[in-house]
């Protein structure tokens, strides 16, 4: 009779231990993380003021699956070459895109909050430049010209493909980097004045531009979650005294006697 | 430079290479209403030549060029079956082009160039026959833009 109550409790536990398994599902919306980049920022303080960017982001966390953001900042260049040749712009850019979480989230197991992170991005800047000390020499007929590029409005826009990690390292504060690459959608015509530096996208050289971002962010979870995640564990703590029999070693024959 | 060997049936194209040829080039004076020479020459009397590169004036609307040649020309007399040999010695022509100017933007270390677009060519005949515009548009890249005949 002692035996089948055994058995009896042990599929009671199980079959509680499934609930509460059940019950742990992934909220639709997680929160949202503010980041800051800190490669961006070192890399300006570094480059002596030839080129300059300071951006932060704001990510939704949707089913730890769906991750929409917006990268927004500011950016600029003040570049002077060889020949005295330069450069100036600076202005706001913005980027909007998606991440999709690759890490599967496994029902019977704790979410893990750490991210693999591939997306896209699709990224605008509206800005003025200009281009100084350009002229043209005629080496045989003689005479110059000076060529004013003053003041210059333009807005470019460009999509990025993104891939990084973002690791939780201590409760709601994640860090992580990103790779991406950034290719301009609309390119300008051979002999067009094009800037030498887009916000947001970096030095255009005409190819597609590689960058990479190491950022900090705080986590954001919404008073609801924390409620939700609270009451869920409550059922496991309620479970242990019923597994408390099965840990205990038993003398099966005896009770049978 | 080219030849054209033009008989009742056919016409034949070569290209033609000059004994030596001399480049200068012309600036007009506007208030003498007269052409005097550059002070620098382009080719001083340079041997052997099929082709020859002349700089487009970037900030004017003409350029014009004194071309000496110095050739001879093969031809087989159909009289005495012999080779006769005509010779050109020091035979200047006048080239004026007349052209468009556009500034083109390279690059930020590169800066702007001047690119071209020729409109017409006026030249003397006294060695040149005539002359064949074949690419109007001139840039820094090294294209055939006009042909020049004898």
């Amino acid at each position: 009779m002692a035996v089948y109550s055994v058995q009896a409790q042990k599929t009671k536990t199980e079959a509680k231990t499934k609930i509460v398994a059940d019950t742990i599902k992934t909220p639709l919306f997680n929160g949202f993380t503010v980041q800051g980049d800190l490669i961006s920022a070192i890399s300006s303080l570094t480059s002596k003021g030839e080129t300059y960017s300071y951006e932060g982001s704001l990510q939704a966390d949707f089913k730890h699956k769906y991750l929409p953001v917006l990268e927004f900042g500011y950016a600029g260049a003040d570049k002077l070459t060889s020949d005295n040749i330069g450069f100036k712009a600076n202005a706001l850019f913005g980027r909007l895109g998606l991440d999709f979480n690759m890490i599967s989230q496994k029902k019977d197991k704790k979410p893990t909050n750490n991210l693999f992170l591939v997306g896209f991005r699709l990224g605008m800047s509206k800005f003025n430049y200009n281009i100084t000390n350009v002229s043209i020499t005629d080496d045989y007929w003689g005479g110059s010209q000076a060529i004013p590029y003053n003041n210059i409005s333009t807005t470019k826009v460009w999509y990025e493909l993104v891939a990084g990690i973002r690791v939780e390292v201590i409760k709601d504060i994640f860090m992580g980097w990103t790779v991406r690459s950034k290719s301009l959608i609309s390119k300008d015509a051979d002999g067009n004045v094009t800037p030498w530096y887009i916000p947001g996208f970096g030095i255009n050289n005409g190819n597609a531009n590689t960058a990479i971002n190491y950022t900090i962010g705080y986590k954001f979870q919404l008073p609801f979650k924390r409620k939700t995640a609270v009451k869920a564990k409550k059922p496991n703590t309620e479970i242990k005294p019923d597994t408390k029999p099965d840990t205990k070693p038993r003398n099966n024959n005896q009770q049978t006697k | 430079m080219y030849h054209v060997t033009q008989t009742d049936t056919s016409r034949t194209v070569a290209s033609m290479s000059i004994d030596s040829i001399t480049v200068r080039g012309l600036k007009y004076d506007a208030a003498t209403k007269k052409y005097s020479y550059m002070d620098s020459v382009l080719y001083n009397n340079l041997k052997t030549i099929t082709k020859i590169d002349l700089p487009l004036h970037s900030f004017e609307l003409t350029s014009a060029f004194e071309v000496t040649f110095n050739s001879k020309k093969i031809t087989t007399n159909t009289v005495t079956s012999k080779n006769d040999t005509i010779l050109y010695l020091n035979k200047r022509d006048t080239l004026i082009v007349t052209h468009q100017n556009t500034d083109k933007y390279l690059s930020l270390q590169c800066g702007s160039v001047k690119v071209h677009s020729i409109d017409t060519i006026l030249t003397t005949n006294n060695f040149i026959d005539s002359i064949r515009i074949t690419n109007r548009k001139v840039s820094n890249i090294n294209v055939e833009n006009i042909q020049i005949y004898k």
